[in-house]
């Protein structure tokens, strides 16, 4: 049958009708900015991801914030310093934290601008139940690489030990490491958990595990584990005597935008700096 | 009109059929580099271990056929057990309820099973075995038992109510019991439904994240036994959906990703064959 | 053995499998009522802000569940918006227009789509998004948009199939009546087999709308984050309910934020549950009132 151009233009525009329709929702809920200027494109959002470390401190600012400008929108995502280096790089974030220094390259290649506002530690954990409170650095490496397997080769009690290991976009993991275990292996049949707080979630739960978290996170539901000598605490820290320690960055992308910029300086401020240490942090100023 | 709503119809099954080959070549292409430098199959051979350059999927693959096999191990007697009672054993009212409620177990989401196994199962696993943290193969499993079961019951149940009528009053007629029934002539016409309905709980098994996520503890070795932790492919993905786009690692998460939609299509196929070799004649 | 003792064996035997059954449900939901009924109130969902400021999106609300349950709403609306007409579309062309053929093909394909892990559903919008991103604009990155498409792609296999299904479980007599008596194809799908099939169809789009509300595989790969208010825009992040609960069981900080992951998961089998239970209750009700009609 022979079609007329009446009859082939008719689906067509009733394609294009319906996907009009569909994109309705998008007009009215899309923003209202250009691609043009990043800073403007993202006019009262800032978003934020990576080290899982940093979540407590930032969701804190960001409240603070909010309450008194209720036209900023602060996003906040976890995902690793891994993560937050390689989406701020890419510009899907504005604020990229990482518990770790960026690489060289990683700064060659996007460009970024480390803010280091606070210090913190990567402490050994395990659970309140256990008697094991101290271990040198030679049993801390055997016990993650799986030589020592038992509790009772520490004086502990008589059971398999749970390894607790951090996945490798994190940069608590990388600095525990790099200074605790000298880039020794860590046991296959570990477990996985996904940030700071799972690692402690886990480690309240399981009373033969063994972990490693951020200093600032440490509260009574782990039990810190003295490192050659040295328990992991703020103080310890503060004064280095305690040696797994690392920066805490705020990465961006080239000069901040005055918005990231306002939430970067805020950091910084005494109030800021007041809020990081009540958190577990060592304030840089 | 007629023509245009008909062409606009087929535009739409088109389109939901050539998004489910979209998938397919959006793998393909992303896991391309792999395959272009031959390492897909040694990636299915190969443990995992990035900081010694390993980036093999072989304990993830290990890891889901594992969970999902003892999975059906716990669900299939299960189930069958519970289809029986609803279709032969329990009196109309009470077959009923059951029905509804198993339909109803159908919506619980996996999230809750996993949270809730969290604190009951991987403690009183941990307790029992007096061996490793809880969080591993075993109870991944049973929980997975029990989310897949429902839709393994519902599948069976309807294989068994749709035996003729014919052959079930026969038996009633000669005097025969229950039991008989099942065994002589109900299992033996749905054993179609029966495999089919397995293999539809299979592939749920083997394509759940959120359990084996949150309980199977995502270790990379290769599981040597059921207490110990392991990692699916499904975890696998989460879990590395952080990491760097343009690295290895990244890029294996899409071998992941072929390996599943390649299982899943196979089980796919394998019930359509079973289901299209013999139609009901009412 | 006797034939007495084989039956007893086996009506024990499946008596047990359902008291098993029930008995292990009815644990899990007893014990996450138990532990999450504490914490059911007002400052659950809203924290320190007041509910009405809260609802009328004039004061954001920390420390509770209305962002996420407020982000699982908009995002199942959006993806059920695109999904149905798309799914009943192909649904109708495959139960009246297609051919023996065709229904074979697309059938398989459509079996296929659905079986397709939700993990590797997200794993393919995460994909996309990226992709977009690197070739067409700076500005697309994983976000509601992605993921309300993403859960679109996750429902349509179940769309289809019950819009088809729906259609083809009408009486044979019934279907070609309109045919028979001069109507075209398509009067007869408009005035005759959407209003009989119509319970299915609802049915279909309640279960796919059950669907979108409780993953969370696709969701964690597309957009949702843990910390993210109301959602404004269809380009930015958002917060979801189940990915809530998944948050909260691994990164708790207190006894109080658990006992709100507890309450989160009553909050969604409830909603699961009553829209579980309306897709039922429209099959049962649509059917037998159209049936009864004439």
């Amino acid at each position: 049958m022979k079609k007329s151009r009446h009859q082939i233009w008719q689906p067509v525009l009733i394609t294009l009708i319906y996907t009009g329709i569909l994109l309705i929702p998008v007009t009215l809920f899309a923003d209202t900015a250009t691609p043009l200027s990043t800073f403007k494109g993202m006019a009262g959002t800032i978003k934020i991801a990576g080290g899982t470390a940093h979540i407590p401190v930032m969701k804190e600012a960001a409240q603070r914030i909010m309450k008194t400008n209720p036209d900023f929108r602060i996003t906040i995502a976890g995902g690793g310093s891994g993560v937050g280096i390689k989406q701020v790089g890419e510009g899907l974030v504005d604020i990229g934290n990482s518990g770790r220094t960026p690489t060289d390259e990683e700064i060659a290649k996007y460009g970024l601008k480390l803010f280091k506002w606070a210090v913190d530690g990567v402490g050994i954990v395990v659970n309140p139940e256990n008697p094991v409170k101290k271990l040198n650095r030679q049993q801390v490496k055997d016990i993650f690489a799986g030589k020592i397997t038992n509790w009772k080769a520490l004086s502990g009690p008589d059971r398999p030990i749970n390894v607790y290991t951090r996945d490798e976009s994190s940069g608590t993991r990388s600095v525990f490491w790099k200074k605790a275990l000298e880039k020794g292996d860590i046991i296959g049949s570990a477990n996985f958990v996904v940030s700071n707080g799972a690692m402690k979630t886990a480690i309240a739960n399981d009373p033969y595990a063994i972990g490693y978290v951020s200093v600032g996170h440490i509260d009574k539901s782990v039990s810190p584990v003295a490192f050659d000598g040295v328990i992991p605490t703020f103080e310890t820290v503060k004064n280095g005597t305690y040696p797994i320690a690392r920066g805490i960055y705020s990465n961006t992308k080239g000069e901040p935008g005055p918005l990231t910029r306002q939430f970067i300086d805020y950091l910084f401020t005494p109030e800021g700096q007041a809020m990081i240490a009540q958190k577990g942090f060592v304030p840089v100023r | 009109m007629e023509r245009t709503i008909e062409r606009l119809l087929f535009f739409a099954a088109i389109t939901s059929a050539g998004l489910t080959l979209l998938i397919f070549i959006f793998m393909v292409i992303l896991g391309l580099p792999l395959i272009g430098e031959g390492r897909f199959f040694s990636l299915l051979t190969t443990p995992w271990s990035p900081s010694h350059d390993l980036f093999g999927i072989y304990p993830m693959i290990i890891g889901t056929l594992s969970i999902a096999f003892l999975a059906m191990r716990f669900s299939v007697p299960l189930s069958m057990g519970c289809s029986v009672l609803v279709t032969l054993y329990a009196d109309s009212t009470l077959s009923r309820f059951l029905s509804g409620l198993i339909r109803l177990m159908t919506g619980i989401p996996t999230v809750i099973y996993g949270f809730t196994g969290i604190f009951l199962i991987v403690p009183f696993i941990r307790q029992i075995f007096q061996n490793g943290s809880g969080m591993c193969i075993l109870s991944a499993s049973l929980l997975l038992a029990v989310l897949i079961a429902p839709t393994m019951i519902l599948f069976f149940t309807d294989s068994f109510n749709r035996v003729p009528a014919a052959y079930t009053l026969a038996v009633d007629a000669l005097g025969g019991t229950r039991a008989q029934k099942l065994f002589y002539v109900i299992l033996p016409h749905s054993i179609r439904g029966i495999l089919s309905g397995m293999v539809l709980a299979l592939g749920r098994a083997m394509g759940d994240t959120l359990i084996a996520l949150m309980i199977a503890g995502n270790a990379v070795a290769v599981p040597t036994s059921v207490l110990d932790s392991a990692r699916t492919l499904t975890a696998h993905i989460a879990l590395v959906i952080a990491a760097d786009f343009d690295s290895i690692e990244f890029r294996t998460l899409f071998a992941c990703g072929i390996v599943l939609y390649g299982f899943t299509t196979l089980l796919i196929l394998i019930i359509r064959g079973l289901s299209t070799e013999k139609e009901e004649v009412p | 053995m006797k034939a007495a003792t084989i039956e007893k064996l086996t009506a024990v035997y499946a008596w047990t499998c359902g008291i098993l059954l029930v008995g292990i449900v009815g644990g899990i939901l007893g014990y996450l009522f138990y532990r999450g009924w504490p914490g059911m109130n007002l400052s659950l969902i809203f924290g320190d802000t007041s509910p009405v400021a809260a609802i009328l999106l004039r004061q954001p609300v920390f420390n509770g569940l209305f962002p996420a349950i407020f982000g699982t709403l908009v995002l199942v609306l959006l993806s059920v918006s695109i999904a149905v007409p798309l799914g009943i579309a192909a649904g109708i062309y495959l139960a009246e227009y297609a051919g023996q053929k065709a229904r074979h093909i697309f059938g398989m394909i459509f079996d296929i789509l659905a079986g397709i892990p939700s993990i590797v559903i997200g794993l393919f919008g995460f994909s996309v998004a990226v992709f977009l991103h690197h070739h067409f604009s700076d500005r697309i990155q994983p976000c509601l948009l992605i993921s309300a498409l993403s859960l679109a792609f996750l429902v349509l296999p179940y769309l289809i199939r019950t819009t088809q299904v729906a259609i083809e479980d009408i009486p044979r007599h019934t279907r070609i009546t309109g045919t028979a008596l001069g109507a075209s194809p398509l009067q007869n799908i408009i005035h005759v087999l959407i209003p009989h099939s119509l319970g299915g169809i609802l049915s279909g789009v309640v279960l796919a709308v059950g669907r979108c509300a409780e993953d969370t595989a696709v969701i964690m790969l597309t957009g949702v984050v843990a910390s993210a208010g109301v959602p404004r825009s269809l380009m930015g992040g958002y917060e979801a309910l189940p990915f809530y609960i998944y948050y909260i069981s691994a990164q708790y900080t207190n006894e109080a934020e658990l006992t709100s992951g507890f309450s989160a998961c009553i909050i969604l089998i409830l909603l699961c549950a009553s829209l579980f239970g309306m897709a039922f209750w429209i099959r049962r009700r649509i059917s037998a009132r159209l049936l009864y009609r004439h």
